[in-house]
């Protein structure tokens, strides 16, 4: 027995001995990010720390999180006080949402070190998105995270599939002057043409509403099913709209009432495929009928050059993107992606002026995105990046959760001034009336939940226009209204209006 | 109508203690229905695994798809390094974790059937007590992580799973009912030491006890995915199967439920999810190897209705 117990022993303290061996001059800093699909870093780590050891001072570690897994991952890394995570990803709709994390002193205020290193940084980020991540937090007003700059408008979008709209013999000029109330007649006639099995209306619920509306996310709201409505005024985006600077329960106004009927005609007209309905099948559904351009119109969130994206240009048929409004700047979009460093790194410093380098710098921005040049790309003859579909595949993070995408080098697909374009697309967007307003819900956090969950039973079946409004929606308003709507409701409108005072 | 049946069964002189034909008809069908059921869904995976993708966008996850396809395997197949590795992970770490896992549980539960043990209550209500009192996500994350290490390596895998109290009142409760204390009293007059005792006497004793606990423990490894979702960060060379797959559901999950929040790049991302059928694939390659170690632990677990050990 002895014998077994020096034996572990010894063991126990070679391997603590190991531990400590491979101690390094430079401190790591390790970063997390959202959406990734990376599983071969190597190379580009590689390079990587060799470009900052000088610049930062540290070495970089990555943690790639992936979108089913980085929710868990953050929360459970800021609020245990990990060390081992020095920046992460945040925004107004992940869990570490940005607003109530920078509260709860989860996030470093940053703006000493940005008097201090920022210098590059301010020059690089518009200071529209410096004013938009200047929130109330723990330790007072500040800064608490690098805010991203990327499609940080928003613009709601007919997703039109033109090949077929010709073919019926329409023009896109139709589809804009007949818009929402008016597609009937052309939905007909498509169902007349290509079949009774074939849907042309491919909506994304949710985003339906809002864009038939004019109504906008509230930041803070409740997560995948909103309550509340504040109305834009679709001609001048900045100017207020029909209920001035007020927040509305979303399911309890005209336009919404409206909204039902027509789309619940729409849906038992047979325009509407009852598989979007259904919370589980409704975006495989969608990502299905789009790659082989399966519909005549459908709903999407836009970004600047979405149109030239390898996966729309695949769908073997010209689609056209066709506005509702102006694209419009609201707090959602514009803290759509930062990066803030946890309050419990070790390394805030190096960890700031790796931020500041890798949002400035398009050497650095480049190979953390795109990957080392020469295996995950190549540059043809016009210095246009193409990239190399294998290599690619094991190294692809989400280009928009990681910072400046406008420092990024055009790729091919995009075409020569993308970046340009795409920068003076986001400079011209005009902010809403109501910009950097975030609805504070803690103190309403119990009615919150419930009418989630009251929301969650009705409301997708009536922005998919499945069930009558006329039966349904004076069921789902009185369980609001039992659930404590009007409270929360109140509650929104006194901070917005406190908001705007100041 | 079965009492009719059983009656012609007496009729023809069946043996004793047997049901009549028409009884055993009756039940034949109804575990056949039942045995139908459990397999109809994992057939019904191997079908969709080797379905075309046209074939689900067109008509949905059906039994008679529209045309067949292998395209899921060979794409299994091209994922190359990642797959096998984390196929030979959940191996591992379902081995390594099963044989320690029962070697504790047993060494656990053994002194706390024996009545000549002092701190028995207090060991009994150690293990008891955190099977009704967890600490909560939070501190176990922290104690695993910062305190025991825990993290971005194999031991993070499997140490956290090690102690299920659950199987030491399985095991506990097994050694009181099958093994008499005059035999441990036995063995001690005839000069056995205490391991002796355990290893050669009381152990074999045991075996269906712990082929019961050993395949509680290996589906319970085989199965686990969460430890890795929370202790593996950096190092994805170590993550098993199972988490490989949880991992393209969860994401396919996120992005089902913000695609109104993310507009563009949600649908960029949908864009590059795996196949419905390569989902499938995986879940076949996870299923087989662990619904092929049924059979095996079954007949020591059978063997456990007719166990004993004092001749009566």
């Amino acid at each position: 027995m002895k014998k077994f117990l020096s034996i572990f022993l010894s063991l126990a303290l070679m391997l603590s001995l190991c531990s400590f061996a491979h101690a390094d001059d430079l401190p790591t800093i390790t970063i997390m990010f959202h959406g990734s699909n990376v599983s071969d870093d190597k190379a580009v780590l590689e390079a990587v720390n060799e470009y900052i050891a000088d610049k930062v001072g540290a070495k970089l570690e990555v943690v790639w999180g992936t979108w089913g897994d980085f929710d868990e991952k953050a929360v459970n890394a800021l609020v245990t006080g990990d060390s081992d995570v020095d920046m992460v990803f945040t925004c107004s709709w992940s869990s570490d949402e940005y607003n109530s994390f920078a509260k709860q002193g989860y996030f470093l205020k940053l703006d000493d070190l940005m008097e201090q290193y920022g210098a590059d940084l301010k020059a690089a980020i518009p200071e529209s998105l410096m004013q938009a991540a200047t929130i109330e937090g723990a330790d007072g007003k500040g800064i608490y995270a690098v805010n991203g700059f990327k499609d940080t408008a928003t613009q709601n979008t007919w997703d039109v599939n033109v090949t077929l709209l010709q073919e019926l013999g329409y023009t896109l000029d139709d589809v804009k002057n007949l818009g929402f109330y008016g597609f009937g007649e052309i939905f007909a006639k498509a169902k007349e043409v290509k079949g009774d099995s074939f849907y042309p209306f491919l909506i994304e619920p949710m985003v339906l509403e809002r864009m038939v509306t004019n109504s906008i996310i509230i930041a803070g709201d409740a997560g995948s099913t909103n309550l509340l409505s504040y109305y834009l005024n679709p001609e001048d985006v900045s100017a207020e709209g029909a209920y001035g600077n007020k927040i509305l329960n979303k399911f309890a106004t005209p336009e919404y009432k409206a909204f039902a009927e027509k789309v619940h005609e729409y849906y038992e007209a047979g325009y509407i495929n009852p598989a979007l309905a259904v919370a589980e099948t409704s975006n495989d559904t969608r990502a299905n009928a789009q790659k082989t351009a399966d519909y005549l119109i459908g709903t999407q969130s836009y970004a600047y050059g979405y149109e030239y994206s390898a996966e729309v240009l695949a769908r073997g048929a010209e689609v056209s993107f066709v506005p509702c409004t102006d694209a419009y700047v609201d707090t959602t979009a514009s803290q759509g992606a930062m990066m803030a460093i946890s309050s419990a790194s070790e390394h805030p410093e190096e960890s700031f002026k790796f931020l500041v380098l890798l949002n400035s710098d398009p050497y650095l921005m480049t190979l953390m995105n795109y990957g080392v040049e020469g295996v995950h790309y190549t540059r043809n003859a016009d210095g246009l990046i193409e990239f190399n579909a294998d290599a690619r595949a094991s190294y692809s993070p989400w280009t928009n959760g990681m910072g400046n995408v406008t420092i990024l080098p055009d790729t091919a697909a995009e075409g020569a001034g993308f970046r340009e374009a795409f920068k003076a697309y986001y400079a011209g967007a005009k902010g809403i009336p109501c910009l950097g307003f975030v609805f504070d819900n803690t103190d309403v956090a119990n009615e919150m939940a419930a009418l989630g969950n009251v929301a969650a039973q009705y409301a997708l079946a009536l922005d998919c226009g499945a069930v009558d409004p006329a039966t349904e929606l004076p069921l789902f308003l009185d369980a609001l209204e039992a659930a404590g709507m009007q409270t929360y409701l109140d509650a929104a409108n006194a901070q917005l209006e406190a908001y705007l005072a100041k | 109508m079965t009492t009719a049946a059983a009656g012609t069964g007496k009729k023809r002189h069946a043996a004793l203690n047997q049901f009549g034909p028409g009884t055993q008809a009756g039940f034949h069908i109804v575990l056949g229905i039942f045995a139908l059921l459990c397999i109809i869904p994992f057939v019904f995976v191997i079908i969709i695994s080797f379905t075309s993708e046209d074939s689900i966008r067109q008509i949905g996850y059906s039994f008679a798809p529209l045309e067949w396809s292998t395209e899921a395997y060979t794409y299994t197949f091209k994922l190359g390094d990642q797959l096998w590795r984390s196929y030979l992970n959940s191996f591992l770490i379902t081995i390594v974790g099963t044989s320690l896992a029962v070697a504790i549980t047993v060494l656990y539960a053994y002194p706390l059937y024996r009545k000549d043990y002092r701190f028995r209550g207090f060991f009994n209500f150690l293990s008891f007590f955190t099977m009704i009192f967890g600490g909560g996500l939070v501190p176990t994350f922290v104690i695993c992580k910062s305190v025991l290490g825990l993290s971005d390596n194999y031991a993070a895998l499997i140490v956290p799973a090690l102690f299920s109290p659950f199987s030491v009142i399985i095991m506990r409760t097994f050694f009181q009912t099958t093994v008499p204390g005059e035999l441990i009293e036995a063995a001690t007059i005839d000069g056995s030491g205490e391991y002796s005792t355990l290893i050669r006497i009381v152990l074999p004793i045991v075996t269906p006890g712990i082929a019961t606990i050993t395949l509680l423990y290996a589906i319970g490894f085989w199965n686990e995915w969460f430890l890795s979702l929370l202790y593996i960060n950096k190092n994805m060379d170590i993550i098993p199967l199972q988490y490989l797959l949880m991992r393209m559901q969860r994401n396919a999950d996120f992005l089902a439920k913000n695609s109104s929040m993310l507009g563009a790049d949600a649908s960029r991302a949908a864009m590059t999810l795996p196949s419905q059928s390569l989902k499938m694939a995986l879940v076949v390659f996870i299923v087989l190897p662990i619904a092929c170690a049924y059979p095996f632990f079954q007949r020591f677990v059978v063997a456990g209705l007719t166990v004993g050990s004092v001749k009566g």
